[in-house]
């Protein structure tokens, strides 16, 4: 593999990102707040078979990763940092995520109905 | 303390463990030392490049500026695990040259780029992790009980850190020189997967790269990767209890991708 190559093929996944932009739009969005190292609420509720978007504000004071393994979802939010995720339709049942940096505290989950 | 611990050490083992294969790779091959220098360039760089990552994600409050800075993380992941699979095969025939004792001179300008590639890949190791324990160190601060406990839990992870390192380059100095290349071979190409693998999923929680099926099946009776072994494995090797249709296409197109580059340098090194 050449630079070359290597180039082309990061060229080719931003084109191909890039023509995705409203992929997000138009789904049922809930909140997640991070309040000193628990979450709020700590069940959400879903619907079932829906794709949805998860919008996050770490209200500090600390540091948070929210994480759920069995999604496949990471993201480290800096105290004061709002950020989104898009989870894919869930069949139902419940699914865990926690925060990675106050494990003890930070465990919630989704219900998806 | 145990929380800072196992947080720091977890975030800094992965750079740290592909930083001491490249040690291991260069304490054998790099007789000048111009190597070690690069990898030791490439490690300070990255430093540089986590704490200004670090920076901007404590900067960037806002959702839009927070997608820019992932675009800004994914594309590290990717462009990372490229360098990785085409350093891979570099250091391979490197160490055949060496063997057969050919010219140097001629290996000269494929061994700057070689090197530079050496450093470019540790830098983007230490800047991945090291941003998020950037953060993480900083938020530390921010909370109302930060002492010494946690500070000195957050040196004590990092050190064993270095530890698990040291131990797996004990590990990898027992082997012969062979073995020493399979080995440590493989296992970069591991860490080149599992960086794609954490890449293509971040890509789809972004909503910019549709998953395909999810999942496309179900293994987590089997091994499940939200336990502690489990986790350690999907960290180092890409692995998915519940993966997605396109997480699995990309994962086998990988390593075909690999199996034709290993067959095809098997006949032309």
């Amino acid at each position: 593999m050449s630079i070359r190559s290597l180039a082309g093929i990061l060229t080719t996944t931003i084109a191909f990102m890039a023509a995705l932009p409203s992929y997000a739009d138009g789904m049922p969005t809930f909140n997640l707040a991070i309040r000193a190292g628990r979450f709020v609420p700590e069940v959400i509720e879903v619907p079932a078979n829906t794709k949805f978007r998860l919008l996050i504000k770490n209200e500090g004071p600390g540091a948070e990763e929210f994480e759920s393994i069995e999604l496949h979802k990471e993201k480290v939010l800096a105290p004061g940092a709002s950020s989104f995720l898009i989870f894919q339709p869930l069949k139902p049942g419940a699914y865990k995520f926690f925060g990675d940096f106050h494990p003890m505290t930070a465990q919630g989950h989704f219900v998806a109905k | 303390m145990g929380n800072a611990l196992f947080v720091v050490w977890r975030e800094s083992v992965e750079a740290i463990l592909v930083i001491g294969i490249l040690y291991a790779w260069l304490k054998r091959n790099d007789s000048d030392g111009t190597g070690l220098r690069a990898l030791w360039g490439g490690v300070a760089a990255g430093i540089g490049l986590a704490a200004a990552l670090g920076w901007a994600m404590v900067a960037a409050q806002g959702e839009l500026s927070g997608a820019a800075l992932e675009w800004f993380q994914i594309a590290i992941l990717f462009v990372a695990s490229g360098l990785i699979v085409q350093m891979v095969p570099w250091m391979q025939s490197q160490g055949r040259r060496m063997k057969h004792n050919l010219e140097r001179d001629m290996a000269q300008a494929v061994q700057r780029a070689g090197t530079l590639g050496i450093a470019i890949v540790a830098a983007l190791a230490v800047a991945r992790e090291g941003a998020e324990t950037v953060v993480f160190l900083y938020g530390m601060g921010m909370e109302d009980n930060p002492g010494a406990g946690m500070a000195s839990g957050a040196a004590l992870g990092f050190l064993l850190a270095v530890l698990t390192a040291w131990a797996l380059n004990r590990g990898l100095r027992f082997l012969g020189y062979r073995q020493f290349f399979r080995i440590s071979g493989f296992l970069l190409l591991l860490f080149a997967v599992a960086f794609l693998a954490t890449g293509v999923d971040r890509l789809i929680g972004m909503g910019w790269l549709p998953p395909l099926m999810d999942p496309v099946w179900d293994s987590s009776m089997l091994l499940d990767d939200t336990s502690p072994s489990g986790a350690v494995l999907a960290a180092f090797t890409g692995y998915r209890a519940r993966p997605s249709l396109m997480l699995v296409a990309i994962y086998a197109a990988y390593w075909i991708g690999i199996m034709f580059a290993q067959r095809r340098l098997a006949h032309h090194g």
